[in-house]
């Protein structure tokens, strides 16, 4: 009986997530897709042959690089949702109430406004151009999470119920210079809001490219991480007597989401609350074993942001409308919950 | 020095402000200038001073005012040094219900803006209220409310990108700007925000009390829960108000009455005025920089308040326990 309840606990979201991807390849499509078109278009990829007609190609070269880059997105916001909670043990961790989010987006919105202002000598520019934005992003974000832990750190630990509003607050401030950078670049504000709202529409196999090294990388660190993380939710003082070295492990979990939020940031703008809400669904399902939280929050989040997207999509159509925009809105009242079940002073 | 002349030093500045926001914008004015071109309607700056400098110098100075006064009533009455109108999310309650009002109907005059904004705040407010419950620590009480105001600018946010507005109305519901706003709105704003200010005065010596807690203020004769309730009425109303001109300006409720309060200490009598002059500086002073910083480009003030207001946010922070 347990092992049908813990194969359909796996099973269900895999088949979901299978779903969802075919929905997305081919509904509200301006020209119209039919699902036998998107099988076609995978064997006709495969095979290298040319395709039958222009809605083959559009699953190819629109939909499949959106549905990818938000199963990855999904999955590494989720998993760095689960990681945060679990170092901070503070249930209201995730990337985006940690600032991390905001942090990695005024590192993209700077890098790209001292590229269009040519500020700096074009030698410098150069080499601006040659670091990649998910870097930049990766840089920011570092900045306010440093910042963040700055503020809630006294008496010899992070104070946990400064934690959050530290982290809004630093948000605020980084959203605020990044704004004042945007506004004065940019030509075009309207793009502005649209970017900062977070979303897949627009994204190509390029983006996929520079998006796919950056999360890879962190992933070997974490397959060595794996085995230790429960441990972490042992106080420190009893994990360091098991033999663990606290501080290294924190600066790797540190180091794996700076990346990732950096990331995907970089590639699709901000998206908020999938890392506050998905590891809360995840331990719902498969309980507190964290070595098997991380590939259900990875698929969870994947799930989360494709049905998110699909949504997004059918709400605007025939317009677009970001993803972020229908992410924030079914994660803000969960935050409210969140906020209100924790028992703090 | 006595806190009186400290608050006739607090106007001088106040006026100073509003002078200097006249001479700045996308062109320099010299004073000269200014003063001929009010008297003189055949002069050719006259348009630019009459029909858009005064009118946002002067609503800078009321909302400003306003915000500011709405902050130090509500952190004097539930003890809570980190509650303003922004961080206990009445600011996007307000915004998200104007909002809301200006996309149902369109076509309806903007006397509508400040009684919705008003209504949204109360309503924000209770939620606010009924989620935290009666004994919440300052901490939680601002965690419910920054989440809280997260959601409310999630569904702006969901409106204005569905609704394609233009980036200016965007940035002015989600951030704060005095972009653009003209007489119209000093017709309806000024006369209210001109009666709620001085209603707040008459509070004064019940303030006081209430800040010895709650079982000494009834001891020594204040009916506590009446006084509660219409001063957090006045201040959330107020808060509407504002925000129904300038959208959610941040921070400026929160850091304008403890700057004040440094500045005169904490009797109500000389907290309210100081706090109503700090907060009409500082926004009064935001708005002309982001009016003057790289013109004719124009930047949300809202963004100039965060950009003092967070910092401080961080230091109240790192002080409360």
């Amino acid at each position: 009986m347990n092992r049908i309840k813990s194969l359909a606990q796996w099973l269900l979201p895999i088949l979901l997530l299978a779903y969802f991807i075919l929905l997305n390849a081919y509904l509200y499509s301006p020209i119209a897709i039919t699902t036998t078109d998107v099988f076609h278009a995978l064997t006709h990829k495969l095979q290298n042959t040319p395709y039958d007609n222009i809605a083959q190609r559009l699953v190819i070269d629109i939909r499949l690089p959106r549905i990818i880059i938000a199963l990855l997105t999904g999955a590494i916001l989720g998993i760095s949702g689960l990681l945060m909670q679990t170092i901070t043990r503070n249930p209201l961790a995730s990337p985006s109430l940690l600032s991390i989010n905001a942090g990695a987006s005024l590192g993209v919105i700077l890098t790209s406004a001292m590229m269009t202002l040519n500020i700096f000598p074009s030698a410098i520019t150069g080499i601006f151009t040659h670091i990649s934005l998910s870097l930049a992003a990766a840089i920011g974000a570092f900045f306010s999470w440093t910042l963040v832990l700055w503020i809630s750190y006294s008496d010899g630990r992070i104070q946990q119920n400064r934690l959050i509003l530290a982290g809004v607050a630093v948000s605020a401030f980084c959203m605020a210079i990044g704004k004042v950078a945007m506004i004065l670049a940019e030509d075009q504000a309207s793009g502005i809001l649209r970017w900062l709202a977070g979303g897949f529409s627009n994204m190509t196999w390029e983006k996929l490219y520079y998006f796919l090294p950056f999360v890879i990388l962190p992933i070997l660190p974490l397959l060595w991480l794996i085995p230790k993380l429960n441990l972490l939710r042992l106080s420190d003082e009893s994990a360091q007597s098991l033999g663990l070295s606290i501080q290294t492990i924190r600066r790797m979990i540190y180091g794996i989401v700076l990346i990732w939020v950096g990331a995907s940031v970089a590639t699709t703008g901000p998206i908020a609350f999938v890392g506050l809400l998905i590891p809360h669904i995840s331990k719902y399902i498969i309980g507190y074993d964290l070595r098997t939280n991380i590939p259900m929050c990875a698929l969870l989040g994947a799930l989360f942001l494709l049905i998110a997207d699909l949504i997004a999509t059918a709400l605007a159509y025939p317009s677009q409308m970001p993803a972020g925009a229908v992410v924030a809105i079914i994660g803000a009242p969960c935050f409210v919950l969140l906020a209100k079940l924790r028992n703090a002073k | 020095m006595k806190a009186r002349h400290k608050l006739l030093i607090l106007s001088a500045i106040a006026l100073c402000t509003f002078f200097t926001s006249l001479m700045f914008g996308a062109q320099f004015l010299n004073p000269k200038t200014i003063i001929q071109a009010l008297i003189d309607p055949a002069h050719n700056q006259h348009f630019a001073i009459w029909e858009n400098r005064l009118p946002r110098a002067l609503l800078a100075l009321a909302i400003g005012a306003a915000l500011a006064t709405s902050g130090a009533i509500i952190q004097g009455i539930i003890h809570n040094p980190l509650a303003s109108p922004d961080i206990l999310s009445i600011n996007h309650g307000a915004s998200l219900s104007a909002v809301s009002c200006l996309m149902l109907f369109p076509s309806v005059g903007l006397w509508l803006l400040p009684l919705s904004a008003s209504i949204g705040a109360l309503t924000a407010f209770f939620i606010l209220l009924i989620i935290a419950g009666k004994r919440t620590g300052p901490l939680k009480m601002a965690l419910i409310g920054v989440a809280l105001s997260a959601f409310y600018s999630a569904i702006i946010d969901y409106l204005m990108l569905g609704a394609r507005q233009e980036i200016n109305s965007a940035i002015l519901w989600l951030t704060g700007s005095l972009w653009g706003r003209s007489w119209h709105f000093v017709a309806y704003a000024f006369p209210l925000i001109a009666l709620l200010l001085p209603l707040s005065f008459i509070f004064c010596k019940a303030l006081d009390l209430l800040a010895l807690g709650e079982q000494k203020a009834a001891s020594l004769g204040v009916n506590v829960r009446a006084n509660r309730l219409s001063l957090l009425t006045l201040a959330v109303i107020m808060a509407g108000i504002s925000v129904s001109v300038a959208g959610p300006i941040s921070f400026l409720g929160l850091i304008a009455p403890h700057l004040a309060r440094r500045i005169v200490g904490g009797r109500h009598r000389y907290l309210l005025p100081a706090s109503m002059l700090t907060g009409a500086i500082i926004l009064s002073m935001s708005d002309t920089l982001v009016r003057s910083i790289a013109p004719p480009l124009e930047l949300p003030a809202g963004v100039f308040t965060a950009l003092i207001g967070a910092p401080y946010f961080f230091y109240l922070l790192r002080r409360t326990k």
